[in-house]
Formats: C-alpha cells, structure tokens, sequence
C-alpha cells in the first residue's frame, strides 16, 4: 500500500516544484519617462496627459470667457464647420488674438484636436512659451527657417488622423502694418490635392487689439468669420 | 506653524543653520574637487544643483504655514503618483488614475481640516477610513466601464499607488498638525537623507557582501549596517527636535529610520526592477523622478507617525 503511493507522494511534491511561476504582468511605461519636463513638453505628437488635458480645459474655459467679455467676440458662420473628419482652417494673422479667437470659437469638444501651427523659433524656445504654446494652445511647432517640407509632413500626418483640426495662417508671421502680408506658398505645397476641406476663416479687429509689440492687449471688439469649406483635391501637387 | 512661530522656534532655526550649513559645506567641498584637484564631479554636481532646488522649496514651506505644508506634500504626492502610473503603465487608463488623484487629494483635504469631535487641526478618522472609500472608488471603476479584461492589474497597481504614495505618505502631511511639527517633520527629513549618505558612505568603505542582489545590486551588508548605526545614534543628537522623548522613543526613532529607509529604497527598487526602468522620471536635477527621492520617507513617515501617536498623541 505504501508503495503504491510512493510515486504519488513524489509525483506530487514534484508537481509543485516544476509548477511554473507565475506570469509576470507587462507593463506598459511611458517611453519618455526618462526625459525632463520641459522636453516632455517640446516633442510633437503630444502624448495625452491628464493633468495637461485639465489645464487646457481650464485656460480654454478662461480664454472663453476673456474672449467673449472683454473682446465681445463676434463669430460668423459656425454652420460652416465640418461636422466629422479632418480638415484645415486657414486664418489670416495680425495678432496672437487670431489664434486665440478662432480656438474660443471652436467647439470644447474639439479642444485637444486642433492644432494651430506655430513658430517653432519663436514658441518652442523659451519655457513660458513653450508652457503656454504646448499647455495652453496645444500649438504644433513649424519650422518656418529650415525643414519646410518636415514640418508640413508633420501635419500631413496629423490630418490623416481623422478628427483632427490644424490652424494655419497664410502669412509667415504677425503683420506689422494691420495689412495683410505677403501669403506664403507652404500651406499650397500641402493642400493642393489634399482630401481635406480647407475652411477660410477671417479675424477683424484682433491688429486693433492686440498689434505686435504690445504687452496686453485693449479692450477692442474682435469679429470671427468662418467661411464655407472650399474642397483642393482636384488640383495637381507640386 | 506659521512665519511668527517660525522665527520664534529654536527648532525651527536650529534646522535651518544645519541645512545652510550642511548645504555650504558641500558646496565648498565640491567646488574644492573640481577646481582644487581637478576631479570629475558631474555627477555630485548635479546632485547638489538639485537639492539646491529642493532644501529652499521644503523649508520655504515649511517656513510659511501649515497649509503650504500640506499643500505642497498633496502636490508632491500627485506627481509622485504621476510617475508610478507612467512606469507602471497604468497612466493611459484614465478613470482608474482619475480616482486615485481624487483620493490623493482627499487624504490632503482631510489633513487640512479641523477634527469636528476633538477641535484638532488635522481630521485624524476621515484620513484613517480614507483607504476604505478609495479602494470601492477604484474597484466601481470596471463595474461602471463594464469591463473585466486586464481590470485586475488595473486595480492593484491603482491600490498600491493610491495606498502607497497617497495615503503612507500623507501622513508626512499630517505630522505638520503635531505640536511639535517643526521637530518631526524636520528630523525625518534629516534622518532620512543622513541614513541614505551613511548607507552609500559605509558601503563604499566596508561594504563586501551585497545585500539583496537580485534588487538593488549597489547596496551592502555592510553599508546596512552601518547606516542603522548611524540612525540609531541620530535621535539623541538631535533630542532638541522632541524634548518629551524618552529613551523608548529615541531608539524606536532611530530603528524607524535606520530599518525602515533602507526598506523604502529597496520597495521602490522592487517596483523599478519588475517595471524595468532605472529612474522614475527625471524631475530633480541629478536625482531622477520625485519618487526615487521619497522613497524612504514614503516608508519611514507612517511608521514614525505611528509611534508617536502612541507614546504621545499629536497635540
């Protein structure tokens, strides 16, 4: 009898010892967790992050709110907003207040999706900007002195992403004069034969508020308009 | 605590001296390497850079108010959190991170409030149950997505992260209700960094047989040994931080930090080992994350607390 259960008695201490351990879980860490904060902020595509998303939610509620009190913001033609898919929104640029009337007159939904594109030697340099360009606007940095074709590979791709919105301005920067400068010939190496609606949007008013080279900007009435989408497909590129 | 009781605190000032001092030293100690002998100092350098940053910070807070105190621990314990759920890869689920911020914040408000029975700074039984109504905050979150695949890893490492870095190290926030929180809170600082030094220091001198080799492969026996040492002899010569110690209380202060630091830098390791990553984030100059600072003092603050509850109360 009991060497009949011999075999069991060892068969069984050795099942425990040739039991394999246990699965270790996988863990899914951040890539760029060894890099700092400031250079976490400076890389583009942004991951999502929480704390940001909250941030942006509560400067944009505040951006909102100044927009509409103190600039009394005025925005025409909402209706022409695509309601699905990607597209662009061209914008001419007096002022800082361009950008920030268009965002304000977009809807909250959409406010981590659109992607103004901004001046990487300009927003991307020094920390306050870069905070308020990455937190804030969730900007998208341009190279505007080297790497043309890059950058707008970079927005190529973010609007293959469909849902995503990017901002574009027609002039290479701020106007000085209140006029409109020279257009630049970057946003047609993009969209000409590009799938996406372009949708052209005006700001009036944003030169009077808030010019280049002014610290803060004064209590003047800004006007958006937001044309009907126009469609570049059909045209060749290059 | 407050700016006038500050300035009026032997401790408190006591503190600040050993820390300027402590800081000066170093820094003439290191600027005489670097330019006196021409030694590679990087490293110290950067280290040092970033407890310039830190030491200011601690005892600014401090300095002011209890509520920049508690403020400033609850924030540290956010980020802190942030790094852990970045390592362990818990950050890209939202609600389940959503609830473990709510409940860190939590654990700060009930610090901050004042005990309704007892008419206390610090609500001492919300911040104890607190770990009860968290942990059924983190486990409605898969009943309410409706979902079961995978939510297990999910919930543990929310647990750990919520229990481990908000609520142990909240009670490092709550000792700036104690009476004598000056005493406390700057000799666990102290005690703790000084036991980390001694540990490194004695390893290097004597240290031969490694202590724990599959998790932390640089530490020793013998710089284990020696650090404990040194925390046990720590309580008597800074006995001015808590003058109603007996001796009781003394050698436990001592084994608290001696045992228990050198524990809270080999859990974290533990956690850095099975994640696989080296630092949890590169936040502090010469440092890396938040978390690999805290490590002891995630340990040793509840123990501490504990004790001295025991012996003494808060208040």
């Amino acid at each position: 009898m009991r060497a009949r259960c011999a075999h069991l008695v060892t068969k069984d201490s050795d099942f425990f010892a040739l039991q394999p351990p246990m699965d270790p879980w996988l863990y899914d860490t951040a890539e760029d967790l060894d890099q700092t904060l400031i250079e976490r902020l400076r890389r583009f595509p942004r991951k999502p992050d929480m704390l940001v998303y909250g941030a942006r939610s509560v400067a944009a509620l505040a951006m909102r709110a100044s927009m509409g009190i103190y600039h009394r913001l005025q925005v025409t033609g909402r209706e022409n907003l695509p309601r699905e898919g990607s597209f662009v929104l061209v914008a001419n640029h007096a002022s800082h207040l361009d950008t920030l009337a268009i965002l304000s007159a977009m809807p909250l939904k959409k406010l981590h999706r659109i992607f103004p594109a901004a001046a990487k030697d300009f927003f991307f340099v020094s920390v306050p900007r870069l905070a308020i360009a990455s937190i804030v606007v969730n900007a998208l940095p341009f190279d505007r002195k080297a790497n043309i074709r890059q950058s707008l590979s970079l927005c190529q791709g973010l609007l293959e992403n469909p849902g995503n919105v990017l901002l574009l301005f027609r002039e290479r920067t701020r106007t000085t004069s209140g006029e409109m400068n020279e257009f630049k010939p970057g946003i047609g190496l993009l969209l000409a034969g590009a799938p996406w609606p372009v949708v052209p949007c005006y700001v009036d008013g944003a030169y009077r508020a808030w010019p280049k080279g002014k610290r803060f900007p004064r209590p003047y009435r800004v006007r958006l308009a937001i044309g009907p989408p126009r469609d570049y497909s059909h045209l060749k590129r290059g | 605590m407050s700016p006038q009781a500050a300035l009026n605190s032997d401790v408190f000032r006591i503190y600040v001296a050993l820390l300027v001092g402590i800081l000066a030293v170093a820094g003439v100690l290191i600027a005489g390497l670097k330019y006196g002998l021409k030694r590679n100092v990087d490293h110290a350098v950067r280290s040092y850079r970033g407890w310039l940053m830190m030491i200011p910070a601690v005892l600014l807070c401090i300095f002011l108010d209890r509520i920049t105190t508690i403020v400033f621990f609850t924030v540290l314990a956010v980020f802190a959190f942030k790094e852990y759920a970045r390592a362990t890869g818990l950050y890209s689920d939202w609600p389940m991170t959503g609830v473990v911020y709510c409940g860190i914040s939590a654990v700060g408000i009930a610090t901050l409030l004042r005990d309704p029975t007892y008419a206390v700074p610090g609500w001492y039984g919300i911040f104890m149950a607190l770990p009860v109504y968290v942990v059924t905050a983190i486990l409605l979150v898969p009943i309410l997505r409706n979902r079961a695949k995978g939510q297990l890893q999910a919930i543990a490492l929310a647990i750990v992260g919520f229990i481990y870095i908000g609520w142990m190290f909240g009670h490092a926030a709550f000792l700036a209700n104690a009476k004598y929180a000056y005493g406390y809170l700057f000799y666990l600082f102290v005690a703790v960094e000084v036991n980390d030094v001694a540990a490194f220091t004695c390893g290097k001198l004597f240290g031969h047989r490694k202590l724990r080799s599959e998790i932390s492969p640089n530490k020793t026996w013998g710089g284990s040994i020696g650090a404990l040492g040194v925390s046990l002899a720590l309580p008597w010569l800074l006995r001015f931080s808590f003058p109603h110690f007996g001796p009781v209380e003394l050698v436990l202060a001592g084994l608290i930090v001696g045992i228990g630091g050198q524990l809270g830098d080999l859990s974290m390791s533990v956690i850095k080992r099975d994640v696989g990553v080296k630092d949890m984030g590169a936040l502090i100059e010469g440092h890396g994350g938040i978390l690999d600072r805290i490590d002891s003092l995630i340990y040793t603050a509840p123990l501490f607390f504990h004790m001295v509850r025991y012996f003494h109360d808060l208040y």
